[in-house]
């Protein structure tokens, strides 16, 4: 596997980069549309004073029949590639192709927490980039993100926690992260809703608090990204689902499978041509990838969430518990937004179930016995592609020409940004860039697995 | 409005008045009235203030969906006034108002709406970054909804389990039906009427149309084979027919949860009345007819005093009749059957005052009625997988395929006179009872342990053989020429729809998240139909091309408390624990268990053990009784290491390994039988050790013959430790306790301070001669004052979990999950001669034969300080020399008393592993120490010499 893959990248900087950049050459000026209208209050005042329309988000175009690259999966991974793609490399000719609409993946269905507390030293530098682009991602994008640096704080139950807690402070801190362990009577200041007594069935001994986390609105990620990537040529697609992958060359059955390259991807809409594929499927991951002949070590399992009626706001911060299995923001809208781990079994099913919203709301009443009478409004679930350590893979496959950036599980969301702009990188220079290096697949083959799982449980 | 003379159908009781108070002013209504009507009957119009315009709203649809009637009662916020009973004495407040409803300053949003169109705030307040934190605490001023008092006590909220044959999810006339005829049929039922009564719309109906009510209502409340749920929803259908009841009406709970296993689900919610869009539309005055109609007839008020209805069907039509016969003056009734319809409703602020009609004339009018069509509250239906159609005839979606223990009747089934939806109804009850019993039938057949079936041959479900209901025709109103609000909760107007369908939020689902529209406390089932027509005729595309959103559980929202209950996860104690407490016992909480931390003095308690003995109560050490000819074999594919020659009477230590190689669990197993074990797991371990067992057991291995019993709590397990320890369990016991009879690792069974059935073997976690007891529960705290009596005078004392912890880590003894984690494989503990590749297989034999071999694994390693009083926190990171770069980290520490210095365990590379390196802690505090690598695990008596004698 491991030289399969030295070969490729020699062959993609000669051949297939090299096609990159000549229809790059002929795309340049043909690029851009029409400079689309920046969004800002005055713009808004403008035109509803003048009784106007914005422009589409993303523009709706007629599928081609090749590209320099298509990315599979309009969630926040495939379209900041894409974006990416075309900001910093100035590569435009994409697709990005999507079975049903843009974030109708886990980018429109999960809890949006972002922080960049992690375990591992490779675990920290990466989220912590993710967290500088959210930063200054509503003034990038020209649309409001509405990142809420509220704070995110992980409850600690027992004594084992604690010491998790502290593990986790302690590695921050040497990587310059802001997250430090807090006591009990802190631990009220920030959220008076949360019952410190002690006199609870799972009190609260302590919290790791991480001030530079918080929460996004996943689905203006999503447009943001999308709008972007339009502004600068590339194609967005929706319902156009990838029933195979074109291959030749390769060991396996239709020229698939290690040694072989890619040339292009079949649809609902017909064939396409392309000498890059990027899966970016996440809970359908592994159907995707199995079209090319790769294996992935990734099982999907659901992923509930739920919301309740909106109230006044009173929970300042994100609130984790990982004993209890469960995690609590508020919106800005008043909602409270409920999460947990995933579920134990795997499927394709996004059925919610009522176990989960019993246990769910046991769980929150345990950390907050005074907000019994607000009402679960909704359940949902996601698909969740968990690898077994908790860490993505990212990066060239054995077959020349396909990509991955899957196995995001639970926590992917956040990682969006950084692994857009470390895609795009790997796509346009043929190297690995080294912040993902830790997440190749061939790692697993090696033994060499990150050390999230002991973090990450219910971390998202 | 204004309370009518007594009317036929109403069921307010005039004779027992209920003072209230709303926004602090009293006011007056009567028992039976909701506080809606009671606040209507006292002439309040204004009920809320819109959640983004902060528009004054009235009641509209006066029952529990109505989007404008959320208010806080007491500490209890969003409240559906059209839907809760008032009570004497209830302080009912408008939410989400401010300074008051009448006067409330936000509303100058409505002057610049045309700015704050949806989503608006996806385009602003981007600049400068630093001020969006301002920005959001304002928006978050807009949130809608009540507050919560999250400081009020703990309620009283329960669940119930039931298996009906039949559950019926509505009681109109087709859901009461349905009832009576699968009771007959001989089916247990639950009916399940979501508001106070049943009746569903007869209640509000003419004279016959009531009596049909009471003659079925009076069936099935006289029904003993029906169970019938008023004030109650059936919120969810899940897998094979799991359904969630929320009772609100229990008369000791807050809520109820039922859990219903049905055999066969029949639903009929009937329909919901769709609002009309056009400008105007949110005016306080303008009603749905159906909410005029209960108003009216159920709880006599006058809705206005002059009105305009807009038409399209029969019940349209009923309410002119009402409306006339309690003296509103109706002005105009607009037939949109005829092509006439609403264009406007004008007013000032708060009321509607005139109607613009579609033929250009204008009636002055307080009210105005719609009745343009309805909604069919497919959600139950969605739940089991159905995606239904729309049909254009008749103006709404029908469920297309559902599973066939699944029935639907009454309004999602069709349309048809009263006689006709009873008539579909006792069809449906009749077909759902025969398919419950099939589903009984093939139950009972499938389940080995069931009474055996008479006939057991598989019977087949019964086909739908019911004569279908007609749908009727009705015109397609959605929209009028004009622009109006969609989403009343979430102030979305058919405007902003359009407007997102330009920006290319064109599908539904993109829309709906865009807008929020559908997304607040109705969940759409007033919202959707109209959100999909105006997305419809915004991309020149039919309602059946543009499709619906899927309708998410629950049915009406639940509160978390029914849906959290009591907490079923009681803290687990020994049988000696209120010993410990009456003896100044600190307790921890370890895990699922409340245990002594120490008695006052941990490290005077290690003294005591390494020079006198000591007892520690040791029962959350999981515990599990193995018998079956093929133990051996299970423990041989659970350990890594061998099992097939320990002895009767002999003990080993093992380690269990997931499958990817990383230590899950440790302990000691015993041979106490010839297929006879005992096995220990941490404490912690001991449920997942189980589950995982049983999963080898039941999935891979079912041949082997392996009963698996917990019995971690029918043992008390007491660990007595110390040089004296021989001595003292010596006076308790018969059995031969001499070292040749019972050596190191082995188990003996017999009576000990005259309990029967105990067992005991010698191990050493501390490091001493040890003997550790295992008695029936019920003995345990005998047992151990026995020991504290019979050993007084060599020192005994008891000790908790701080001292063992001490004494293990003085041994070198890691635990796992404190000295390991999730990603340390077996070789990093240093145990590689436990890892048998030589066994044909055990789990994670695949990943240790690689990661044996693997010298970048991190090693576990003793550590001590050179400064012996410095105790470096557990989760110090151990760095390289001068720099940042994370090496490892200490993983375990403490004082330790019988060295008199600092000791630790901790994970580091293999590069700074090797006896003698100096590795660099750093502290807490930031400050760097040295500490060194020490040759052995163990910090004191490396060779184990005193566990041995
Ligand atoms: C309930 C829930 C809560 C979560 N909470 C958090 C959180 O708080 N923080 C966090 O960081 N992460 C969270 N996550 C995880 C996060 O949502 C995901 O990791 C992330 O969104 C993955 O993004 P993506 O772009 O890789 O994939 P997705 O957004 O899932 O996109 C994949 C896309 O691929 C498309 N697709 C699939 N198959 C095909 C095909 N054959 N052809 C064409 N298109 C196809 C799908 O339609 C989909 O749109 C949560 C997930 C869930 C489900």
């Amino acid at each position: 596997m491991v030289s399969g893959m030295a070969t490729f990248r020699a062959a993609l900087s000669s051949a297939s980069l090299g096609s990159v950049r000549s229809s790059l050459g002929a795309r340049v000026g043909s690029g851009g549309a029409d400079k689309p209208p920046r969004y800002s209050a005055a713009g808004l005042f403008i035109k509803g004073a003048r009784r106007e329309e914005w422009p589409r988000v993303w523009r709706e175009v007629d599928l081609a029949r090749s590209y320099d690259a298509i990315i599979i999966g309009g969630g926040v991974h495939g379209l900041a590639t894409a974006y990416y793609l075309a900001t910093n490399h100035g590569i435009t000719n994409v697709a990005v192709l999507d079975k049903a609409y843009l974030g109708s993946g886990g980018s429109g269905r999960n809890t949006a927490i972002v922080r960049s507390n992690y375990l591992t030293p490779e675990g920290v530098a990466f989220y912590d980039r993710s967290l500088t682009l959210y930063n200054s991602m509503s003034t990038d994008l020209n649309l409001n993100v509405m990142f809420s640096e509220r704070g995110h704080m992980t409850l600690a139950h027992t004594d084992g926690a604690l010491r998790t807690m502290n593990w986790r402070a302690e590695v921050n801190k040497l990587q310059n992260i802001d997250s430090s362990v807090i006591d009990p009577a802190e631990v009220k200041k920030l959220a008076p809703s949360l019952d410190v007594s002690g006199d609870t069935r799972y009190p609260i001994l302590g919290a790791l608090y991480h001030p530079p986390g918080g929460t996004i609105r996943h689905d203006a990620v999503v447009w943001g990204y999308a709008r972007g990537a339009d502004h600068r040529g590339v194609q967005m697609h929706q319902r156009t689902e990838v029933f195979d992958i074109l291959c030749e060359g390769g060991d396996g059955p239709d020229g698939k499978g290690p040694g072989g390259r890619v040339t292009g991807v079949r649809t609902n809409r017909g064939d396409i041509s392309a000498p890059i594929v990027v899966n970016c499927t996440a809970g359908w991951a592994t159907t995707i990838s199995d079209m090319a002949g790769v294996r992935l070590p990734i099982t999907t399992h659901p992923l509930q969430a739920a919301v309740t009626e909106p109230v006044k706001v009173f929970l300042p911060t994100v609130v984790v518990s990982g004993s209890l299995h469960v995690y609590v923001s508020q919106t800005d809208r008043g909602e409270l937004v409920f999460g947990a781990s995933v579920d134990p079994y795997a499927t394709y099913s996004m059925k919610g179930s009522l176990e989960f919203t019993e246990e769910l709301a046991g769980h929150v009443l345990e950390l907050m016995p005074g907000i019994g009478r607000m009402r679960l409004l909704r359940q949902w679930a996601g698909l969740c592609d968990m690898t077994p350590d908790y860490s993505p893979v990212m990066g060239f496959t054995p077959v020349d020409g396909f990509l991955c950036d899957v196995g995001w599980g639970t926590y992917g969301f956040k990682a969006g940004p950084v692994s857009g702009e470390q895609m795009a990188e790997a796509i346009a220079t043929g190297r690995t860039p080294k912040l993902i290096e830790p997440f190749a697949l061939s790692r697993f083959a090696a033994g060499d697995l990150v050390g999230e799982k002991g973090a990450a449980a219910v971390g998202h | 409005m204004q309370r009518l003379a007594t009317q036929p159908g109403e069921v307010i009781d005039r004779s027992r008045p209920l003072p209230f108070t709303w926004n602090g002013k009293p006011h007056r209504g009567f028992a039976g009235d909701t506080i809606a009507s009671a606040l209507a009957a006292d002439g309040v119009r204004i009920f809320a203030r819109s959640m983004k315009y902060h528009r004054p709203r009235g009641l509209l649809t006066a029952d529990y969906w109505d989007p404008n009637a959320f208010v806080q009662v007491g500490s209890d916020p969003n409240v559906r006034a059209g839907h809760r009973l008032l009570e004497a004495g209830m302080d009912v407040s408008a939410q989400n108002v401010w300074p008051s409803l009448e006067y409330d300053i936000k509303a100058a949003n409505g002057l610049v709406g045309r700015f704050l169109t949806a989503g608006f705030y996806y385009k602003t307040f981007m600049k400068p970054a630093r001020l969006w934190p301002v920005y959001e605490r304002v928006l978050a001023q807009f949130a809608p909804g009540g507050t919560v008092d999250y400081d009020s006590a703990h309620e009283y909220f329960d669940k119930r389990y039931t298996h009906p044959d039949v559950l019926v999810a509505g009681g109109g006339p087709a859901g009461m039906a349905s009832a009576i005829a699968a009771a007959d049929a001989g089916a247990s039922v639950m009916l399940v009427e979501h508001e106070h009564d049943l009746g569903g719309y007869l209640r509000w109906g003419d004279g016959a149309q009531r009596e049909l009510a009471d003659d079925l209502r009076a069936s099935c409340d006289a029904h003993d084979g029906i169970e019938v749920l008023r004030n109650a929803t059936v919120t969810g259908r899940y897998e094979d027919n799991w359904c969630a009841v929320v009772q609100r009406d229990h008369p000791h709970a807050v809520e109820r949860l039922i859990k219903a296993r049905a055999k066969t689900l029949v639903v009929a919610p009937g329909l919901i009345e769709r609002p009309y869009v056009f400008a105007g539309n949110d005016k306080p005055g303008v009603l749905l007819s159906g909410a005029a109609r209960r108003l009216m007839n159920l709880y006599a008020v006058k809705p206005g005093q002059r009105a305009v209805v807009l038409t399209a069907n029969a019940d349209g039509d009923r309410t002119v009749t009402d409306l006339e016969r309690v003296g509103v003056d109706v002005a105009r009734v607009v037939d949109a059957r005829a092509g006439a319809t609403v264009v406007a409703a004008h007013g000032g602020a708060k009321a509607v005052e005139s109607v613009e009609l579609s033929d250009g004339s204008s009636v002055d009018a307080d009210l105005l009625v719609t009745a343009v069509g309805w909604t069919a509250p497919t959600s139950l239906l969605n739940l089991a997988g159905d995606r239904p159609v729309y049909d254009p005839q008749a103006a709404r979606f029908f469920s297309d395929r559902v599973p066939d223990n699944i029935v639907v009747t009454g309004g999602l089934a069709g349309d048809g006179s009263a006689a006709e939806l009873v008539e579909h109804g006792r069809a449906t009850g009749e077909l759902a009872a025969r398919r419950a019993a099939v589903v009984a039938h093939t139950l009972q057949r499938l389940t080995s342990r069931a009474a055996p079936v008479a006939d057991d041959t598989a019977q087949s479900m019964p086909p739908d053989d019911r004569s279908p209901l007609t749908r009727d025709a009705h015109p397609e109103l959605f929209r009028s020429s004009t622009h109006g609000i969609v989403d009343y909760s979430e102030d979305v107007g058919s405007k902003d729809l359009v407007a997102a369908a330009t920006e290319g939020y064109d599908s539904v689902e993109l829309i709906k998240r865009f807008t929020t529209a559908t997304m607040g406390p109705a969940q759409g089932k007033l919202e959707t139909v109209n959100t999909v027509a105006v997305l419809a005729e915004a991309r020149g595309e039919t309602i059946a091309e543009v499709g619906t959103t899927v309708w998410r559980p629950p049915f009406a929202p639940v509160t978390l408390g029914a849906l959290g209950g009591r907490i079923f996860e009681p803290v687990r104690v020994s049988s000696i624990q209120p010993w410990h407490e009456a003896h100044g016992a600190r307790p921890i909480l370890a895990g699922q268990w409340v245990r002594p931390e120490h008695y006052g003095d941990p490290e005077g308690e290690v003294r005591n053990v390494r020079g006198n003995v000591g007892i520690i109560d040791v029962t959350p050490l999981g515990k599990l009784d193995l018998r079956g000819p093929d133990v051996a074999k299970l423990l041989a594919h659970l350990y890594t290491n061998k099992w097939a020659k320990l002895p009767v009477g002999g003990v080993r230590y093992g380690v269990m390994c997931a499958e990817d190689g990383v230590v899950m669990d440790d302990g000691v197993t015993g041979r106490l039988g010839d297929e006879h074990y005992l096995m220990t797991t941490t404490s912690s371990g001991a449920a997942g050790v189980w589950e995982w067992a049983e999963n080898w057991l039941q999935t891979e291995h079912p041949d082997w013959q392996v009963h698996i019993t917990p019995v971690t709590t029918a043992f008390t397990s007491i660990n007595v430790a110390g040089p004296n320890s021989r001595e003292l369990v010596s006076r308790l016991t018969a059995i031969d306790l001499d070292s040749d009879a019972f050596g190191y690792m082995q188990v003996r069974r017999g009576e000990i301070a005259g309990a029967e059935g105990c067992f005991m073997w010698r191990i050493g976690f501390t490091g001493e001669l040890s003997y550790e007891l295992h008695v029936p529960s019920g003995y345990g705290l005998a047992v151990w004052e026995a020991l504290l009596e019979q050993g007084a005078d060599l020192g005994v004392a008891p000790f908790g979990l701080e001292a063992q912890r001490i004494m293990r880590l003085e041994k070198g003894h890691f635990i796992v999950g404190q000295d390991t984690d999730g990603l340390t494989r077996m070789p990093t503990v240093g145990l590689n001669p436990l890892i048998k590749l030589d066994k044909p297989d055990f789990a994670g034999k695949v990943e240790l034969r690689e990661a044996v071999e693997d010298d970048t694994l991190p090693r576990l390693v003793a550590i001590q300080p050179d400064d012996p009083d410095i105790v470096p926190v557990e989760a110090s990171q151990i760095v390289r020399a001068g720099t940042n770069e994370i090496l490892g980290r200490i993983t375990s520490s403490r004082r330790s008393p019988t060295l008199g210095r600092s000791i630790c365990l901790g994970q580091v590379a293999p590069e700074a592993a090797a006896p003698g390196t100096t590795l660099t802690v750093v502290l807490t505090t930031g400050q760097r120490i040295s500490a060194k690598v020490m040759e052995h695990h163990a910090h004191f008596d490396p060779d184990g010499e005193r566990q041995r004698v």
